[in-house]
């Protein structure tokens, strides 16, 4: 070996020593839930264990929707009677934004509607606000308030169609997406509309109106939100059971993209999909059941029963595990390629996740 | 009924439906409109008209729905007057026992 043959070596030594020490050591998938009264649980996916639990202050009955921020390391909870969002720090579990909406004779609900934007500056609250009177409630029209997440102050609100219960940022931050009678695109600066994809009242020929009811956030995975929604041939007879159809809606939160596939005829239900971060095509429906769908055949490609109801699910970064969470008191894991069973998470003190997110992030 | 008289306004007015057979129908509650509008949580049918497809155990449910008042009627509401109702209870198939009605209080 020559003088420049071992200089070159050593270099090349050296290069990967030093891009070894630069790298971040594998990030890991970390799932966070809610269980009542007023915890916050932060699990290890992998390791299928619980790795902190920290209390939220003034949270009863109990944790509701839960967002990250994009750094991960922000958990914003709404709490306490949905009328509160609090900022868990994921790692020291210290409450570092609070926000209490309610004030004075005015009661302020955030019925699930919550999301952070891409840059983690801003926290867009959906807000339902009643006026309490002597002898009657007076209610007021909804609107979207967006929060400074370093200061917990609210820096602007903007009007918003009623019955939104999921708001979800597009990846660029221009627009915010509404889950309501439609599936709306809203300028998040002043309100506009920018666009309506009607649900509701869609004029396909033969269909009824489908039914939608989707409170669960969980796109972040695959950047992708997906909701069931439920609908009937009105050319078949009500008995029939082939006139009645499952479908999926998906919004590609980086395109925009948006579609909605029947995929089974109705025999049973699902309260929440997600959707495989390595193949866009592939949904989970969790209820009673745990099935995968298959949204560009537009068909079910398999279906198992579960130990008791969940209302979420969410997915690995890799896309080989499936989390189903909520009602009880355990999160269980399954394989995405055949749903084969892999592990059981309790929950600490056996409390009940009820209706709180399961999200999952990053560190 | 000849010898009742309807003694305010609202009976007269259902007298007066009754009279001209505008009574409404009380109909099994049978469609998706919710997880019950019966009078005990668990105790509905689904859309198929059986029970597989309501949540399994009730237990499972009863916070999810109690939590949003889905059931306003029939459990504490926890979303403005109640909020610790089950706060002690943090398990709904362990601690159910524990549940207990709710008054209101004096003022």
């Amino acid at each position: 070996m020559t003088i420049f043959s071992r200089l070159a070596a050593s270099f090349v030594v050296a290069l990967c020593v030093g891009l070894a020490g630069a790298l971040p050591a594998q990030a890991k998938d970390f799932i966070v839930t809610g269980v009542k009264p007023n915890k916050l649980v932060v699990i290890d996916a992998r390791a299928r264990k619980v790795v902190n639990t920290f209390t939220i202050p003034k949270a009863a009955p109990g944790p509701v929707t839960i967002t990250t921020s994009p750094d991960g390391k922000i958990a914003y909870v709404i709490v306490n009677r949905w009328e509160s969002v609090s900022g868990i720090d994921l790692e020291t579990g210290k409450q570092v934004f609070r926000a209490d909406l309610s004030g004075g004779d005015e009661r302020v609900k955030i019925m699930f509607g919550m999301d952070v934007s891409p840059d983690g500056k801003e926290l867009a609250l959906f807000e339902s606000p009643v006026t309490l009177g002597l002898g009657e409630y007076k209610v007021k029209p909804s609107r979207i308030s967006f929060y400074d997440t370093a200061t917990s102050k609210r820096l602007r609100t903007i009007p918003a169609p009623r019955q939104v219960t999921i708001l979800a940022y597009s990846k660029d931050g221009t627009k915010l997406y509404g889950m309501g009678r439609a599936l709306f695109v809203i300028d998040p600066t002043d309100g506009k509309i920018i666009k309506e994809h009607k649900t509701q009242a869609w004029t396909r020929p033969n269909f009824a109106p489908p039914d939608i009811l989707d409170v669960w956030s969980q796109f972040e995975q695959a950047g992708v939100f997906s909701t069931p929604y439920y609908t009937a041939q009105t050319n078949k007879k009500p008995e029939d059971p082939t006139g009645y159809w499952t479908g999926i809606l998906t919004l590609n939160l980086s395109t925009g993209e948006f579609k909605m596939k029947d995929v089974e005829n109705t025999d049973i239900f699902y309260f929440s999909t997600v959707v495989s971060p390595t193949n866009p095509n592939i949904v989970f429906g969790v209820y009673n059941n745990l099935a995968k769908l298959d949204i560009e055949k537009g068909k079910s490609v398999g279906r198992v029963d579960l130990d008791h109801s969940y209302y979420d699910i969410n997915i690995s970064t890799d896309g080989t595990e499936v989390y189903v969470g909520g009602t009880m008191s355990d999160i269980t894991v399954y394989s995405a390629d055949k749903l084969k069973k892999l592990g059981k998470i309790q929950m600490p003190r056996g409390a009940n996740m009820a209706i709180s997110s399961m999200r999952i992030f990053q560190r | 009924m000849k010898h009742l008289k309807p003694a305010n306004t609202k009976a007269e007015l259902f007298t007066k439906a009754a009279e001209e057979g505008r009574e409404d129908e009380v109909r099994l509650m049978q469609t998706m409109v919710g997880c019950t509008a019966s009078l005990d949580p668990g105790w509905e049918v689904d859309a198929f008209g059986g029970i597989s497809a309501l949540c399994q155990p009730m237990e499972a449910d009863l916070y999810g729905c109690a939590d949003p008042c889905w059931w306003p009627a029939q459990v504490a509401d926890t979303l403005n007057t109640y909020p610790d109702w089950n706060a002690k209870a943090p398990a709904a198939q362990r601690d159910w026992r524990k549940l207990q009605s709710v008054f209101p209080e004096d003022s």
